[in-house]
């Protein structure tokens, strides 16, 4: 499809405002899947219990210098969740848990990103299922020259209810198996792409 | 009724040992019978925790048992009993104590093997045992499934041999295992 320039020009403006001569440009990351794990554990019967995504995608655009400009948008593929049991990632996947046929996928979308005493944070919207909630998700960002490319390392856990989600109908709301903390841990490597 | 055991009944102690233990294994089979044919679930997970953490306190009252056996003196047999019901009898109750063991343990050994950690009432996670193993798991699955049916049958025998005793030949034994029930001399019931 061709976009008139004109148009181009004007949503480029309306979308970023800040992109202005003295605001520092903001690089963009995007997601190196083999080098990066986004996991998460829960109790099951009492005993810890831990799971991961296989798919998912990151889009990151981040400038320390400038970070009224980044943003952060994680979409996970949630029927490639893994837990290292058949029965209980099908039963994961079933229309009581995650429903991966009728929301196959997972957002976080934050479009603010703020310092704070230990990294920074991200505030933005967490959907899953058709669940969506205000989240602030603290990681930690550092950025390694690597063979020619800037990689960017992103890591950070947080604790999410799995019950505001409605990830857990019928009898799965019950707590007292599975517990209704689930948290969700990340280390990611990203790697730095022509905006 | 005194704590310890004496040659001619058994204590307190060793009562509630039994008794508990019974009592436990009547669960077991119920929650097994129970959960058996459930889907995958949240019904089935709860029945399945309860499984493993009555399992688990019958494989710690157990080790209890078989130290207080082991400081205290055990009720002879009666003088009626023939050599071969003397054997029978000892072969019956040794096979009773390695099931106690052995019906849990591979229990908890199944549980690693799949990689579901098990955890005691939600109050502690036992270690895992063995490494997640697929082909180990289906194997201690029949294995844990025999061996209890192997238990079922001489928990089985054990009832009807006391019934025997205490309604046919009329001794004390089942009775000296019974709280509340006074200790006559044996075979004054004659």
């Amino acid at each position: 499809m061709r976009i008139p320039v004109p148009s181009l020009a004007a949503f480029l403006l309306v979308s970023f405002p800040s992109f202005s001569a003295d605001a520092p440009a903001v690089p963009h990351y995007a997601l190196d899947a083999a080098k990066s794990t986004l996991e998460f554990s829960f109790t099951q019967a009492g005993a810890q219990n831990k799971g991961k995504f296989t798919h998912y995608t990151v889009n990151f655009d981040f400038s320390p210098d400038n970070l009224a400009a980044s943003r952060l948008e994680v979409t996970i593929d949630m029927a490639s969740l893994a837990t290292g049991d058949q029965e209980r990632d099908d039963t994961l996947r079933d229309a009581d848990l995650f429903a991966v046929k009728k929301f196959p996928q997972a957002r976080f979308s934050a479009t603010q990103i703020v310092k704070s005493a230990s990294g920074y944070e991200a505030v933005g919207k967490l959907t899953i299922r058709d669940a969506t909630r205000e989240a602030r998700v603290p990681f930690t960002f550092r950025v390694a020259s690597e063979a020619g490319t800037n990689a960017g390392y992103m890591a950070g856990k947080t604790t999410l209810k799995r019950l505001d989600y409605g990830v857990g109908q019928g009898d799965w709301k019950a707590t007292d198996q599975v517990g209704n903390d689930v948290s969700v841990s990340f280390a990611l490597r990203l790697t730095a792409a022509a905006h | 009724m005194a704590i310890r055991n004496t040659t001619r009944r058994w204590g307190a102690i060793a009562q509630l040992l039994h008794w508990l233990i019974a009592l436990f294994i009547i669960a077991q089979f119920t929650l097994a019978w129970l959960f058996a044919d459930l889907p995958a679930g949240a019904r089935k997970l709860t029945l399945l925790a309860r499984h493993k953490s009555i399992g688990i306190s019958i494989l710690m009252l157990a080790c209890l048992r078989l130290g207080w056996r082991w400081a205290n003196p055990t009720p002879t047999l009666p003088d009626t009993l023939k050599p071969y019901e003397r054997s029978l009898a000892r072969f019956t109750h040794a096979l009773l104590y390695v099931l106690l063991f052995a019906v849990p343990f591979t229990g908890w050994t199944m549980s690693s093997a799949r990689g579901f950690p098990v955890s005691w009432f939600g109050l502690f996670t036992l270690p895992d045992l063995v490494p997640k193993d697929k082909s180990l798991y289906n194997m201690l699955v029949t294995t844990h499934t025999v061996l209890a049916w192997i238990l079922g049958g001489v928990v089985t025998l054990h009832l009807g041999a006391a019934l025997k005793h205490h309604f046919m030949l009329k001794d004390d034994v089942l009775r000296r295992m019974l709280p509340f029930v006074s200790h006559k001399p044996q075979g004054s019931a004659r």
